[in-house]
């Protein structure tokens, strides 16, 4: 098996900036558990997709083999500096800047000092100790333009790319559920899902997720995604699908909670 | 304390590579050129900026996107390595800024006043969106007068345009007061491409100016439209067809910032002077001045109209 275990984890950076919210903490706690399940897989390679990591021109692949330095969100940056250290796998990378063209996409690499990781790989790469020398990442931009079947194509190949190197990986998608967010200040210990519709689709997903039906949970996409503002199109939940080659037997769910009005799970998924 | 002034406002887009064509000593890649009749447009621009004799800059950037209100830089001084995230190759820039931060706290009070979400960003670390300094930079590459750097809330994009630019003209209107208040002489940045139609894969030599026009006719044609209008001083029309241009045109006015300045102006029924017009990677790109001195228009004596 070339690929050994797979994780969707939330990309917002406030479970790991800011713990002590209840809801934070317990979504914390269970990335890092995941991030367990993971080192337990013993990967060579760390496959990651984050929805905040955007590209309008080509497909960009991190090519660096280290970067390291101090990112402070957007949005929250009066909870503190991210500190981060991510080595990647240049050769793995390489191979996937020139196997994109193989699914008619031009690509490139990103090797450059300073170049701005986003918050959604630096916390997922935090709380599950990835990005590690141990632990490497290839890791892949979101183009804004490429749509589902696009996404799931760029990570089949990456695979494809990474097993012809004949290394063990494992795949983590990094984004959230429904997008709908609380737009005012909130009491962080009163987060929760913004609305009852966003709260039942996050549910229905996640239980066609535990359950491994993929080809019912192809059919929920579309409305989960047009009805509660799922994160980016659910691109990163294709990624994972494409790695997987469109299977899986089913998954676990570690949590589920809200930030700041928006769906969030740490899923485990069954191979 | 003085008397407070708007004395102008620029559309001031911000594509790196206008940066990277001028190999300014702060930015890393070295080019052959490119995008020269931009860079030239800036160049008189400047000359109108340096006249001035402003106190500060403001500008409002689309690349410091956020979602729970609009926040402002609060750190006196900020410095760092900007890198662009979608064109590294050509943005690698060393920055170093002062803030007005004591005008900027009182745009966030003024807009907070007016029932705005509202945050001062004060995180010494934060590293400044490329939108911000490129913008500076092609205006003002002496980096010596303080600027007030406004976010992009995205309520345009998470609910509607007509929602959104509803709020940005409302923290126009509070910025208008912060800088009547504070007595400052300000001159108001649009770090906004017109339509923002744009190739998807870059030329092998990113200067290649063989390689460069609209990138469809339609988005040409509505920057051409909407140009004229705002030469002509027919700022109603403008603002009446902005959504419209927004939506045809996929203009990048949808942000917000041309709302904002527009608003904070007292919507000035003024010609611009347009100093020129070009595309980078297929993106309408005008450099354009609106002088509300020239008009006199400029003096703050009275509070805003609600």
């Amino acid at each position: 098996m070339t690929v050994v275990s797979a994780f969707l984890v939330p990309g917002s950076p406030l479970p790991l900036l800011n713990s002590t919210a209840p809801g934070w903490g317990r979504l914390a706690s269970a990335v890092r558990r995941a991030g367990r399940s993971l080192a337990a897989s013993h990967p060579d390679v760390i496959l990651v997709y984050s929805t905040q990591w955007f590209a309008v021109l080509d497909q960009l692949w991190l090519t660096r083999r280290r970067s390291t330095g101090l990112h402070v969100d957007e949005n929250w940056h009066e909870f503190g500096d991210m500190p981060y250290d991510i080595h990647a796998d240049a050769e793995a990378a390489e191979a996937c800047v020139a196997g994109s063209p193989t699914v008619g996409v031009h690509a490139k690499g990103v090797d450059y000092d300073g170049f701005p990781i986003d918050s959604g790989t630096i916390t997922a790469c935090t709380l599950l100790e990835i990005g590690t020398p141990q632990r490497p990442l290839v890791v892949g931009s979101n183009n804004l333009y490429h749509d589902s079947a696009t996404t799931e194509k760029l990570a089949a190949m990456a695979v494809d790319a990474i097993k012809g190197q004949g290394k063990r990986i494992a795949v983590v998608g990094v984004g959230g559920l429904s997008g709908s967010i609380y737009r005012e200040q909130i009491d962080p210990r009163n987060d929760k899902i913004h609305n009852p519709t966003d709260d039942r689709w996050n549910r229905q997903i996640l239980r066609l997720i535990e359950s491994g039906d993929v080809s019912e949970l192809r059919a929920a996409l579309p409305g989960f995604v047009q009805e509660s503002r799922a994160d980016m199109g659910m691109k990163h939940l294709h990624w994972i699908l494409g790695a997987l080659g469109g299977r899986f037997q089913g998954a676990r769910v570690h949590d589920y909670n809200a930030v700041y009005g928006a769906g969030a799970a740490v899923i485990e998924f069954t191979l | 304390m003085s008397q407070g002034e708007i004395i102008a406002s620029f559309l001031a887009p911000h594509p790196p590579h206008l940066v990277y064509g001028e190999n300014p000593p702060q930015n890393e890649p070295r080019s052959q050129g490119g995008w020269e009749p931009l860079r030239w447009a800036y160049e008189r621009a400047r000359a109108s900026l340096d006249a001035m004799k402003p106190d500060v800059l403001l500008v409002h950037s689309p690349h410091w996107i956020t979602s729970v209100g609009h926040h402002f830089l609060g750190v006196r001084q900020l410095s760092g390595k900007s890198v662009d995230p979608i064109f590294p190759n050509l943005f690698r820039y060393d920055f170093s800024l002062d803030v007005d931060v004591e005008l900027a706290e009182a745009c966030c009070e003024e807009g907070r006043k007016a029932g705005l979400v509202t945050k001062m960003m004060r995180n010494p670390n934060f590293r400044v969106d490329y939108g911000t300094i490129t913008t500076l930079h092609m205006i003002r590459p002496q980096w010596d007068i303080p600027i007030v750097g406004l976010s992009a809330n995205n309520t345009p994009y998470y609910l509607n345009t007509k929602e959104g630019l509803g709020e940005m003209e409302v923290l126009g209107k509070a910025t208008r007061e912060a800088i009547r208040k504070t007595g400052r002489r300000a001159v108001l940045l649009i770090s906004n491409t017109l339509s923002h139609w744009h190739f998807h894969e870059e030329p092998e030599i990113p200067e290649d100016m063989s390689r460069e026009h609209p990138q469809n006719m339609a988005g040409y044609q509505w920057d051409m439209r909407m140009i004229e209008l705002m030469r002509k001083g027919r700022m109603q029309e403008v603002h009446k067809l902005l959504p419209q241009f927004i939506e045809e045109g996929f203009a990048e006015v949808k942000s917000g910032a041309f709302t904002w300045a527009h608003a904070a102006m007292g919507y000035p029924e003024i010609p611009a002077e347009l100093y020129g017009y070009g595309t980078v990677i297929g993106t309408g790109n005008a450099v354009m001045e609106w002088n509300l001195r020239k008009a006199g228009l400029s003096m703050l004596d009275e509070p805003a109209l609600a």
